[in-house]
């Protein structure tokens, strides 16, 4: 080999030697830059999130004292019953087991918590659930939740549709003896951080769908038989 | 070590043929993985708190931190989306891809040994089953495995056409 061409290979190395050095920082620095973008979404998700909780509700009146839920009754066994305004499966539960149980609090043998969620906003195009739940309150701060829920339950819109609207829901509240304060406090949305509590509580309990029923803090299947039998 | 005697099973046509596919093929499957995580991402990313709830209904973490990994997981899904279409550091995506969803299968395994009645939340929903419903966890853990076949095929082949690292690869 002469010593020109032993030259030539000698700069041909330094410069590959060069070109892949080039080309791992250039690597490095694209999986830097990915890795920033992974971890910047993920903050602006937690961000976004601990921005909305707030913390800051008012409980109507009736509220149980933590706010979440309205208590109806004052019987020795607790009911607790979660229920989404716009969930198929809780206007049946209320058709089916809604007399039984109002019953039970008449006869003085249970009181119930009824905690209304809003776990279904995506399934309306208005955040129905959130809506309702808001409405339901400012029923309950009128002295005529379960009045206004039974109501609300008769006339239940369809998951995927856009819900009553605000002003359909007033004349709902009207229609069980509702009035303007109440009219006012849907319009502002007054009790929808206290819809949020709700929800949020009930999450924290171990709640993940509705309608979850529990006497005395024990799951028990959504129907009369296994209702009543638990209370006993 | 005789080369030729190794490599003889293979023709060479077919070597070359597969040379000139494999970075098509690989872009194929990176925008495939790719719409897999935007449509994951864009379907919860709207209701961030029921993204949290879906976390919740494994019933594996305390419901705050449930909360925070819900909220930051949609985010997530969309930056791998678009670092998968745009294919920049395609190997690190793909590899968070394949360790998210060795995530998702381990969470929808437990669900499962456990009994529990509840919707994997995969895209969108989530959250406890209404009464009638059952779970179809062996199709959900089906459907993953697929994906982390897309996933392994760019850890293995990263470098495919109309890709930011190609690009990068040759300047």
């Amino acid at each position: 080999m002469s010593s020109r061409a032993g030259q030539k290979q000698a700069a041909r190395m330094v410069r590959d030697q060069i070109a892949r050095e080039r080309r791992r920082s250039r690597t490095l620095w694209a999986s830097v830059a990915a890795v920033a973008v992974l971890v910047v979404a993920g903050l602006i998700g937690w961000g976004v999130v601990a921005s909305q909780d707030s913390g800051e509700f008012t409980a109507p009146a009736g509220a149980v004292e933590d706010g979440t839920g309205i208590k109806v009754g004052s019987g020795p066994v607790q009911i607790d019953i979660y229920e989404d305004f716009i969930c198929p499966a809780c206007g049946q539960f209320e058709q089916q087991t809604g007399a039984a149980i109002d019953q039970l609090v008449a006869d003085g043998k249970a009181a119930v918590v009824y905690h209304p969620l809003a776990f279904l906003d995506r399934y309306s195009t208005t955040d129905y659930s959130t809506r309702a739940s808001a409405a339901s309150g400012a029923a309950a701060e009128g002295g005529k939740f379960r009045e206004y829920a039974k109501a609300l339950f008769a006339q239940q819109p369809a998951e995927g549709s856009a819900g009553l609207s605000d002003d359909k829901l007033i004349e709902i509240g009207r229609s069980v003896g509702l009035g303007d304060a109440f009219a006012q406090a849907v319009r502002d949305g007054k009790y929808k951080p206290w819809t949020a509590h709700v929800t949020d509580a009930a999450s924290e309990d171990g709640v993940n769908g509705t309608p979850t029923v529990r006497v005395g803090g024990k799951d028990v299947q959504p129907t009369t038989e296994a209702i009543q039998a638990a209370v006993g | 070590m005789n080369v030729t005697a190794a490599s003889s099973s293979v023709s060479p046509a077919s070597v070359g043929r597969w040379r000139t596919a494999r970075p098509w093929l690989g872009t194929l499957v990176r925008l495939g993985l790719a719409a897999v995580w935007l449509a994951a991402g864009s379907t919860k990313v709207g209701d961030l708190a029921a993204s949290g709830r879906a976390v919740n209904a494994y019933d594996v973490m305390p419901y705050d931190l449930a909360k925070a990994i819900g909220a930051a997981l949609p985010f997530v899904e969309l930056a791998l989306g678009v670092l998968l279409v745009v294919g920049l550091a395609t190997r690190l995506a793909a590899g968070v891809s394949a360790a998210l969803l060795v995530v998702f299968v381990a969470g929808i395994t437990q669900a499962w040994a456990r009994g529990l009645q509840i919707d994997c939340g995969c895209f969108g929903s989530g959250g406890q089953l209404a009464a009638g419903q059952s779970p179809t966890y062996g199709l959900e853990i089906l459907r993953d495995v697929g994906f982390l076949a897309l996933a392994g095929f760019l850890l293995i082949w990263p470098l495919t056409r109309l890709s930011i690292d190609s690009w990068l690869e040759k300047t």
